[in-house]
């Protein structure tokens, strides 16, 4: 038995103009390599696209490739995850489950308030896969509470089991912030766990239950994800063997400069200097600035020059993160007022003429900060249910933006 | 009903004689009518009182147990009647209550307190509930209510002999606490609050209330204690594990060079940059220790885990807590499988960051938005203990010096509170007393109280099960209270209660 774990494909993910494609580019890629390595089937966990609505030039091509998975009787298991599922069923998954572009695995009834999931047996291999989806906030957490196991962990054969939650005590340090769910709450037995939500490439042999193997994205969704990554991949699983086959569409050249005692020129010339004598042909750049200035301030570090410098030398994509660094200018804001709305008046004028809107007058402005500040800061009445809470902030934010929302 | 009247004393000492067919007993509530408001007092002693000599009392008993003589006293109501001691605890004016200052007038009559007498005892902010006001052995239909935020912030110790409730006691006040936003982390080395087998905390009905983490067979829904070896450094075994200043050094310089890595540095025998800092020996007997202590294997020149401290997992399960804790939840850490060794160190891991933690919101002005946390150490002594003090300081000592300035307490069980430093138990801002035997343990007690418990040593001795006293800086006098059963408790939340019945709408 020969098959793939993808997951997080994030298919729409990136906005920017160069980027729009990149996941798509990824997940054909990935497809093609599937089909090079005559694998059986192939494992989506949760994801697929970054929307439950992606744009149809993007969809288009995925229709394509699953077709053409269709036409040589490869067959698609998923689940669908927080990003692409939808709690009303409306989603383009649905529609090309419907299609007979793949399986949505997640099926089963419900027994006494319980949840009961039935496997979808492989033809080809025989393997018996099920699982759950992902939702937002962590919130299937509920589903695996619910989750009627003894005939999961009794079935005989091989077994897989596709989810897109993160695992409370597999999650690395620097996820700590993502929700997640214990260990405990996946049923138990099952010989591949194909998990997808955490970006995180890692693979491991868990006593008492099997494999727990998250393949990480198929391309990286983020600068952060970028840096740490560089390139995304998936799992090709051949009996005991767990291989990672990357994807790589760009090279990654990145820098983290220390900015503490550089003024914004000397952090420039040390951008320029790294880069002279680098070769960045089809590169994503990737820029990260720490510390302190020593003088100036972090927006005076000429990033046009930059950018441009870096273009010239072919880079594909340039991206920054400035965050990070501070500035030992600090401006003191003096202020006589008394109270909390006199001094959050005075620091609203002080910011005023920082958004650039059409008619957007500086008294307007004001106004609009004003009110909402005052909407957004109400409270949830008693006895209101938050439904109805949202409702009432959402038509007044709307009200006073002059937008539908 | 009028139980008796006051004949002489003094204050502190008011001295009732009892109706004949009255009863008083230790720990009674009586309320004396006087013309400034109703005085609230406490019986703590119970004597004998006659009208007749003691020679001639001892002459009519020797005449009856040994002649046999059949006799009848002359208004033997009036002759032979029982002597209260009471202590004024308030007084009560309208709906406040107020220290006394006065003396009930002589022959006031006293009588049975009556819930309305009770009507200034008001639901304080943050009401935590901690039992039913007892009178004597009569339970009162008067629930007492602390500010949980200040209890547990000025810390608490519930002191009482095995088998008087302690544990029942913990477990109504972690299941009162559900949804009331109080952070509380029970290191559970008996694994008997969450219930894994049995009634516990688990059937609360506000379940995402409740984090439970063990490290073996997970039941469904909890967490597998796994803790990554990166997260210790050296400081977290003060005062937990007795490292020599040699091993502390040598611990210290791993950690300097080799940063989180420093624990596998010391097993996989990596050399520091610095050479000769310390004999051979030290490093081999900080090793061997590490590994016992840790459940680790060194073979073939690869480490492995055994236990609870793991190389690829456990990574944020400090944190976790901590943030689950920051969230005003329950988490009970069954420490039941671990040494007391270990046990104290992953309390320290957790005490120390989220200590850190609170530190650094006061620092920032963000304290107010967060919950007050309480860690529950179980046997107390193990931490705060004279001789382990003695050895060196350790997080726990720390919190309960100066937790308090930083919404951290401590909630200390023990049935020794006299091994506790005289300093730490003066921090325990509320005590919670139940029936104590010894002596040395009730004046260990009774010499810290927040109240003047002097008289009432005796009260503390006939303390029954489920019974007791408390005595805080947040109570207006020494409450005594009746502890109900943890599953009557259980039974009366979960009435009428039905579960919400799920849709799976997504379910294909």
């Amino acid at each position: 038995m020969k098959f793939a774990h993808l997951a997080d494909c994030h298919i729409g993910s990136w906005r920017d103009p160069k980027l729009k494609d990149i996941s798509t580019l990824a997940f054909c890629k990935a497809i093609d390599k599937c089909i090079k390595e005559k694998i059986d089937f192939i494992l989506i966990a949760g994801d697929l696209f970054n929307t439950s609505f992606p744009r149809l030039d993007n969809l288009k091509t995925v229709v394509s490739k699953f077709k053409q998975l269709k036409d040589l009787g490869i067959p698609v298991y998923i689940v669908p995850g927080s990003h692409d599922y939808s709690p009303s069923g409306k989603t383009i998954l649905d529609v090309l489950e419907e299609a007979g572009l793949f399986f949505n695995v997640f099926k089963g009834t419900v027994e006494n308030g319980k949840l009961k999931l039935n496997f979808t047996i492989d033809k080809n291999t025989g393997a018996k896969i099920t699982g759950i989806l992902g939702k937002r906030g962590a919130l299937e957490k509920t589903y695996y509470e619910k989750l009627i196991t003894e005939h999961l962990e009794k079935e005989d054969g091989y077994k897989i089991f596709l989810f897109h939650s993160g695992i409370d005590e597999l999650k690395p340090k620097e996820m700590e912030n993502i929700l997640s769910q214990p260990l405990s709450l996946l049923p138990k037995g099952f010989d591949y766990y194909a998990g997808g939500h955490v970006h995180i490439v890692d693979d491991k042999q868990i006593e008492g239950y099997g494999r727990i193997a998250y393949p990480g994205p198929l391309f990286p969704n983020s600068f952060a994800e970028l840096e740490k990554l560089e390139r995304g991949g998936f799992f090709i699983v051949e009996d005991e063997n767990v291989k990672w086959e990357p994807i790589q569409i760009y090279n990654v050249e990145k820098l983290e400069v220390d900015c503490n005692h550089l003024s914004p020129d000397g952090v420039k010339n040390k951008i320029l200097e790294h880069f002279k004598n680098k070769e960045l042909n089809n590169t994503l750049v990737l820029i990260r600035l720490n510390g302190t200035l020593e003088s100036g301030k972090p927006s005076d570090i000429d990033f046009k020059e930059i950018f441009e410098y870096l273009y010239n030398k072919s880079a594909y994509f340039v991206m920054k993160s400035s965050h990070a660094v501070s500035s030992k200018e600090f401006e003191e804001v003096k202020t006589d007022a008394r109270n909390v709305e006199d001094i959050e008046s005075f620091l609203i004028k002080e910011h005023l003429g920082q958004i650039k809107l059409e008619n957007l007058t500086l008294e307007k402005e004001e106004e609009l900060i004003k009110n909402l500040m005052r909407i957004l800061v109400t409270e949830k009445q008693e006895g209101e249910i938050v439904p109805d809470f949202e409702r009432r902030v959402k038509e007044e934010v709307s009200r006073i933006l002059e937008l539908e929302l | 009903m009028i139980k008796g009247q006051v004949i002489s004393g003094e204050f502190g000492k008011i001295i009732a004689r009892q109706k004949s067919e009255a009863e008083i007993e230790i720990g009674e509530l009586l309320v004396a009518d006087s013309p400034n408001g109703k005085i609230l007092l406490q019986v703590y002693d119970l004597i004998y009182g006659s009208q007749i000599s003691q020679q001639n009392l001892e002459m009519i008993s020797g005449m009856k147990l040994e002649e046999g003589t059949d006799f009848e006293l002359f208004d033997a109501n009036l002759r032979n009647y029982m002597l209260a001691m009471m202590k004024s605890l308030v007084t009560i004016r309208d709906r406040n209550a107020i220290v006394s200052k006065s003396l009930p007038n002589v022959f006031s009559e006293v009588r049975e307190i009556k819930e309305d007498d009770l009507s200034f005892l008001t639901k304080p902010k943050n009401a935590l509930f901690v039992g039913n006001l007892r009178s004597g052995s009569k339970v009162l239909d008067v629930p007492i209510y602390l500010d949980g935020e200040k209890v547990f912030s000025h810390h608490i110790l519930i002191a009482g002999t095995t088998g008087r409730g302690k544990s029942v006691l913990v477990s109504n006040l972690l299941w009162n606490s559900f949804g009331r936003n109080f952070g509380i982390l029970v290191l559970d080395p008996h694994d008997e609050y969450y219930g894994r087998n049995k009634i516990g905390l688990k059937e609360h009905p506000i379940k995402e209330n409740i984090v439970y983490y063990t490290s073996k067979n997970a039941p469904i829904g909890t967490n597998t204690l796994r803790i990554n070896l990166d997260v210790i450094k050296p400081h977290h075994f003060d005062g937990v594990v007795d490292f020599s200043d040699a091993q502390k050094q040598a611990m210290s310089l791993y950690y300097k060079e080799f940063g989180d890595k420093w624990i596998e540095a010391i097993i996989l025998e990596k050399p520091l940059s610095i050479e000769s800092a310390f004999r051979a020996e030290t490093l081999i007997v900080v090793r061997r220790r590490l590994l016992y202590l840790l459940d680790l294997e060194f073979a073939n020149n690869q480490l492995f885990c055994n236990g609870v401290f793991q190389l690829n997992s456990g990574f944020t399960t400090i944190s976790d807590i901590c943030k689950h804790l920051e969230e005003g939840r329950i988490v009970i850490v069954d420490t039941s499988n671990f040494s007391g060794a270990v046990e104290l160190l992953i309390g320290s891991l957790i005490a120390n960051e989220i200590f850190n933690k609170y530190k650094y919101y006061k620092m920032n002005g963000l304290l107010n938005s967060k919950p007050v946390v309480s860690i529950v150490l179980e046997e107390a002594p193990r931490v705060l203990g004279k001789e382990v003090l003695e050895a060196g300081p350790n997080i726990f000592a720390t919190i309960a010096r100066e937790g308090r300035k930083f919404k951290v307490g401590l909630t200390a069980i023990t049935q020794l509170p006299s091994l506790i430093p005289r300093e730490i138990l003066a921090n325990m801002n509320t005590k919670i007393i139940l029936g104590i035997e010894m002596k040395p343990e009730r004046q260990a007690i009774i010499e810290s109280a927040s109240q003047d418990l002097s008289d009432d040593d005796r009260t503390i001795a006939s303390l029954d099960i489920g019974e007791a006293i408390i005595t805080s800086n947040f109570a207006r006098f020494v409450t005594p209270i009746s502890i109900p059963y943890f599953e009557d408790v259980v039974k009366k939340t979960l009435k009428g209660k039905e579960e919400v019945v799920m849709e799976f709408s997504e379910l294909g």
